[in-house]
Order: structure tokens, then C-alpha cells, then sequence
């Protein structure tokens, strides 16, 4: 039980990985990115945990009481919301791409082929 | 590389990875049992020294500030990368007729569709606005409202049409807030240098904690982030959306 969140990270990056190696289509290699890109997260949220501890949000509750790490989560945060829209970036790509060459597929893409 | 033989690479590169992946896995600490002493000494300093409730804002926009600062000129790097690929030569001037693929009319909306878009629009904004402002207090943030009220915006297209969008979103203003916002962060970094304190260093006035107005300069460079972050993610929704519009003669993609 103690080692699933790591093996959970470990295997999200590598079937991230897997699939931006075999992939063939440039939108499911920017999908198998997130799916990578979200192994960090789930990595600092489980380095950052405690059993039996809440939020570290003091409002109703007094400073004091048991938390969790709020440094790893305000990361996760910021991280979440810039991996979004460099999606967006890469997609963007993918459009021109698509409209200059008329495929996606990083086989046909390539420079020395045309 | 022939695709076989890259996923051959592969797995041979995996299986010479696998026993150490295995060993930092089985040597890393237990989950949700061990020190965590920057996360607690966060916890017991901020509500004293910041007089704020909510943890991660004052990491955010305040002990981590100039790192969120980094993270905020990605996010405007990233969305002008996108606008500037997406763009090309368009203007303000151009149609705003929505795109027809051959042979298929745009389906009108269901009534449904526009009540529940009309009647969530703003209370979507609503809620965007109030996750802003209680950043410091309640969970919520910049970065969490400002992506609510980009979201929000977006049902102007699901609940209107094309032509009402392209009438409200004019890319201008959201241009201007996206950059009045990133700028607002870097004026909150050198203010405080003005009167003789560091960068980003936290000189306002901190107020009553659990109050709306509490926090001092976290209010500044959260604002600021929330501006940023909506002006960013209308700017994409923009811009992509204009891949719908009918080409006009003259028009360059």
C-alpha cells in the first residue's frame, strides 16, 4: 500500500512515454504528453500527503491542526494551469502543421521525405 | 528508426531501467508518514506572518512569488506562441459567418441549450470572480478563477452562436488584460523596491486575518495572475475558434 502512489507516477510516466514513442498521430502525442505530464502531479501530492491531516486552509479550522504540505500542492497548481496552455501551444502547431502538409502522422512529417 | 525497431530500443532500454525504477520505488519514503518540514513550517508561519488562511496562496503569490512570476510569463509565452501561430494575417475587419463543411447546415440551438448557457454564463462569472477574491482565505486562486471565468466565457459561443461571440470577444481587450495582468505581477515585484524593501518583498499593510482585505501584496499578484490567466485562456478559446469562421477572399491561414 505504501509504495502504490510512486508505482502509480512510475507507470503513468511510462506509458506516457510508451505512447509518444509509438505514436502516430500528432494530436495522440500531445494527449500521451498530459498523460506523462501528469505522473509529476500525482508524484508531489503523494510526496506531500499525511495520514489523517486536512487541507491547509486555516479558516474553520485554527493553525495548527494537522496538514498537508501546501508547497507541493501550490506547484501542482501552477503547473496545471501552464501545462494547459502549452497544450494549447502544441496544438496550435498540430493545426498549421496539418494545414501546410495535410498529416499528422510524424512518419510522413519528416523533413528529408517530401 | 523503423517504428519496430524504435519500439525494440525501447523495451530494451526499459528493462535496463526497470531494477533501479523498482529500487527508488521501494526506498522512497512511506506514503503519508514522514517529515514534512517545509510544509510545516509554512503552516505554522503564514497565518502569523501573513495573516492568511489559505496555505497555498501564501506559497503562491508570496514565499514562492518570483517562481509564480516565472510560471505566469510561461503561460504568456505559451498563449503568444499559439496566437501568433494561429493568427496569421487576420484582423478585427474580417466576417464573422461561421465555416460550412460541404453539404451540412449548422444546426440551430436547442432552446434548452441557450437557457441553461444564459442563465450559467454569469453565475459561472460569478463564481470565477468570488474564487479570485477569496484566494487567501477559501481554496481558490488566480489561477483557479481565472481558468473559471475563461471556462464561462465560453458558453457565450455553446448558448449564443458564432457571431454573437465574435461581437463580445473583441482579442484587443483580452489582449490588454492579459497583459495588464503579467504586468501588475513585475509593478508588485518593484513596488515594494521603491520604498527601499526587497523584490516582492510583502510592505502592504496585512489587515485583520479572515477578512476579505487581508494578505497585503498577496492581493496584488493575485489579482494579477487571475487577469492573466482569464485574458490567456479567452485569448485561446479566441483564437481557435476562429478556425470555425468562413474564409474571406484575401484571407491567409
Amino acid at each position: 500500500m505504501t509504495v502504490l502512489p510512486w508505482a502509480v507516477a512510475a507507470w503513468l510516466l511510462g506509458i506516457g512515454l510508451y505512447g509518444i514513442i509509438t505514436s502516430r498521430h500528432y494530436l495522440h502525442l500531445i494527449g500521451c504528453l498530459t498523460v506523462l505530464q501528469s505522473s509529476t502531479y500525482v508524484l508531489l501530492l503523494s510526496a506531500g500527503y499525511r495520514w489523517g491531516a486536512g487541507a491547509p486552509i486555516f479558516y474553520d479550522h485554527p493553525p495548527g491542526t494537522p496538514a498537508v504540505d501546501p508547497v507541493v500542492q501550490a506547484l501542482v497548481l501552477t503547473d496545471i494551469v501552464v501545462g494547459a496552455t502549452v497544450s494549447a501551444l502544441l496544438l496550435a502547431l498540430a493545426l498549421q502543421v496539418h494545414k501546410r502538409r495535410g498529416t499528422l502522422d510524424p512518419e510522413e512529417l519528416r523533413p528529408l521525405r517530401r | 528508426m523503423k517504428p519496430a525497431a524504435r519500439l525494440v530500443v525501447t523495451l530494451v532500454a526499459a528493462l535496463a531501467l526497470l531494477p533501479g525504477v523498482v529500487a527508488v520505488i521501494l526506498h522512497m519514503p512511506s506514503f503519508g508518514d514522514h517529515a514534512l518540514p517545509y510544509g510545516d513550517a509554512i503552516n505554522r508561519l503564514a497565518p502569523v506572518e501573513r495573516h492568511v488562511t489559505n496555505m497555498v496562496t501564501a506559497v503562491n503569490f508570496d514565499y514562492r512569488g518570483f517562481d509564480t512570476l516565472g510560471e505566469e510569463y510561461m503561460l504568456l509565452a505559451a498563449v503568444t506562441g499559439a496566437l501568433v501561430l494561429l493568427r496569421g494575417r487576420r484582423g478585427e475587419n474580417v466576417s464573422d459567418a461561421p465555416a460550412k463543411a460541404d453539404g451540412r447546415s449548422i444546426a440551430p440551438r436547442s432552446p434548452a441549450v441557450m437557457l441553461i448557457c444564459r442563465f450559467f454564463a454569469p453565475v459561472l462569472l460569478l463564481f470565477g470572480v468570488y474564487v479570485v477574491l477569496h484566494a487567501q482565505l477559501t481554496p481558490g486562486g488566480g489561477f483557479q478563477g481565472g481558468v473559471i471565468i475563461g471556462s464561462g466565457a465560453l458558453l457565450l459561443y455553446l448558448g449564443e452562436s458564432y457571431r454573437t461571440w465574435r461581437r463580445f470577444m473583441r482579442s484587443l481587450i483580452f489582449d490588454m488584460i492579459e497583459a495588464t495582468g503579467a504586468l501588475i505581477f513585475v509593478l508588485a515585484g518593484f513596488g515594494p523596491m521603491m520604498a527601499g524593501a526587497k523584490f516582492l518583498e510583502n510592505t502592504l499593510p496585512l489587515g485583520q486575518s479572515r477578512a476579505l482585505i487581508s494578505g497585503g501584496l498577496i492581493l496584488v499578484t493575485n489579482a494579477g495572475t487571475a487577469l492573466a490567466v482569464a485574458g490567456g485562456f479567452v485569448l485561446l478559446l479566441l483564437e481557435f475558434l476562429e478556425e470555425t469562421r468562413a474564409l474571406d477572399a484575401g484571407d491567409k491561414s
